[in-house]
């Protein structure tokens, strides 16, 4: 019960970050514009490319979903309504979203097309560059909550969000999570003007509509693992639990998404570089400034 | 029981997929099908009920696999594996010294007498228990791998950078 | 006990089509992939040995950090290598690296 309950909140959160999207992107607000494009997906014809992959083909678009799905299972929405919670909460989150760079690595090498596998090879590239600090981030919020049960990590805020505790390590999840998500400005496998869609290009029909799907649904996991992880969840003093999360989780995919706006394309080169040679050091300092304050302070 | 069937289950696709690696002429498909295998036996980690060494084992090897992807596609004859050429040799001793190694092992495995099958420890207690031996006294093992860890990166950075004005 | 030994048949099946590769394969990559199959044999004996017979030593556990280090470690100096040789001599084909002289 508990389960359904928060799959279904997923899904609703997944369509209002979809809505979202689309008024940053075109700057109309059409409340009804997913269920419309989504239908007219499926109804469209799916073109498959001359001799693809067959099996990265198919498999590319469910895994992305799955990955997504996988990720969101072990975030708490309240504390009762978390699909599983794992006692190795926070490490299980990162390992599902590595799936998400090998689903896009197929997506990338599947559809027999050049724009494609570009797109998917920069990805790696820039996973490379973002999953040490993503790794080093989540450790120092698992030394402050001494546990990497999910839910433990929230009560552990309930004095002082992470956000405040340790700011280095919150900009860097942040700027990380953007990029497990592919959002602009850390968009290299779809880059829409520059390779023509990327990994998204060869897909049609309702493969491109479960793939979308797949995106909105990893959109939705990473502002709910930044308000988990680093924003204090449910925690808060007038509203219930479950309105909590989703504000917080709502509040902070609309600031990935309005970021995409204002700041050009990075370049898998620059995101390798300033993520080994400004990141890491950040990030190891981070963690140092989190010990010192947990065991001197 | 349960647990006997999935750990059978999963052990039985990462075999499948180790056998695909060397069956198949694709590199990519080579590649991806040893992450699949390593997953598998991550998943394999987790129905024996070691929670942590698991999730640990799907993530490392996912990001390793697909950079040999990478690599593969970089210095491969053949990636997409459409040119049908044959990549092995001594296939007569290799077929046969993987037999023996392997009816070995399974040998070990069935005749000896391995003693009474403990009680499982809660994954929560696994995470600290592991915690605490790294801390306390395997300390210096993990210390010796982080260094080893560093002395590697720079040794593999220094064969595979190009030296500048020579070429 | 069924569950430890069908993960130690999973581990021993692993160990042989590893070596079957690791020997067969005249590609470096593929050998390292070999290798690497062999190491996630001993890795699922490992962890069946930890978990079935002595959970209480996490030295059990210490010993597959190590070993999943050591994978790591061995692809990342092999890549290396092979991109050294790839440079010198255009291919990695182990059939073509026999002799000593350049």
């Amino acid at each position: 019960m508990n389960a359904v309950m928060a799959i279904l909140m997923l899904l609703v959160g997944a369509y209002l970050v979809a809505v979202l999207e689309g008024w940053v992107s075109t700057g109309r607000l059409r409340p009804a514009g997913p269920i419309t494009s989504g239908l007219a997906l499926l109804g469209r014809e799916s073109v498959v490319p001359r001799r693809p992959d067959r099996i990265f083909f198919e498999v590319a678009p469910p895994l992305l979903l799955v990955a997504a799905l996988l990720a969101a299972a072990v975030l708490p929405l309240s504390p009762g309504l978390i699909v599983a919670d794992l006692a190795t909460g926070a490490l299980f989150v990162n390992a599902a979203w590595v799936y998400v760079m090998v689903a896009l690595l197929m997506a990338g090498w599947g559809p027999n097309g050049a724009y494609a596998m570009v797109g998917g090879f920069r990805f790696l590239g820039q996973t490379v560059g973002y999953s040490m600090l993503i790794v080093m981030a989540l450790t120092a919020v698992a030394m402050r909550a001494e546990s990497l049960f999910t839910t433990e990590v929230v009560k552990s805020q309930a004095a002082l969000p992470n956000a405040i505790y340790q700011p280095v390590g919150f900009v860097l999840f942040f700027l990380a999570a953007m990029a497990v998500a592919f959002l602009p400005p850390l968009d290299l496998p779809t880059a829409p003007g520059e390779l023509a869609g990327g990994v998204m290009a060869e897909y049609t029909g309702w493969r491109l509509a479960v793939m979308r799907l797949g995106r909105a649904v990893l959109v939705v996991t990473l502002a709910a693992a930044v308000s988990v992880f680093y924003l204090g969840g449910w925690l808060g003093p007038v509203l219930p639990p479950w309105a909590w999360s989703a504000l917080k989780t709502l509040l902070v995919a609309a600031v990935m998404l309005l970021l995409g706006r204002y700041v050009p394309r990075l370049r898998e080169t620059h995101v390798l570089e300033w993520g080994w040679k400004i990141g890491i050091p950040l990030a190891l300092l981070n963690i140092f400034y989190v010990g010192v304050l947990l065991l001197v302070v | 029981m349960l647990q006997t069937v999935f750990t059978g289950l999963f052990g039985l696709a990462a075999i499948w997929f180790a056998v695909v690696v060397f069956r198949t002429s694709s590199m990519v498909r080579s590649a991806l099908a040893l992450l699949f295998s390593q997953a598998a036996i991550g998943a394999m980690f987790l129905a024996m009920q070691t929670e942590f060494l698991g999730v640990l084992q799907l993530t490392m090897m996912a990001t390793e696999m697909a950079i040999m992807a990478i690599f593969m596609v970089m210095y491969m004859m053949d990636p997409g594996g459409l040119g049908g050429m044959d990549m092995t040799h001594q296939k007569r001793a290799s077929q046969v010294s993987g037999a023996l190694g392997g009816l070995a092992a399974l040998a070990v495995a069935f005749f000896v007498g391995w003693g009474p099958i403990a009680a499982e420890v809660r994954p929560g207690e696994q995470v600290r228990g592991l915690g605490l031996e790294i801390m306390e006294r395997s300390m210096l093992i993990f210390e010796t791998a982080g260094v080893t860890i560093l002395t590697a990166m720079i040794a593999a950075t220094a064969i595979a950078i190009k030296r500048r004005g020579k070429e | 006990m069924t569950t430890l030994i069908v993960a130690l048949a999973v581990g021993a099946i692993l160990f042989g089509v590893g070596l079957y590769g690791a020997l067969s394969q005249t590609n470096l990559v593929m050998i390292m992939m070999g290798v690497e199959v062999i190491l996630g044999g001993a890795l699922v004996n490992l962890v069946a040995f930890w978990r079935f017979l002595h959970p209480e030593a996490y030295s059990g556990q210490m010993f597959v950090l190590i070993v999943m280090t050591v994978m790591a470690l061995d692809m990342a100096v092999g890549f290396g290598v092979a991109t050294g040789r790839f440079r010198a001599r255009g291919s990695i084909e182990m059939e073509e690296a026999r002799d000593l002289k350049g």
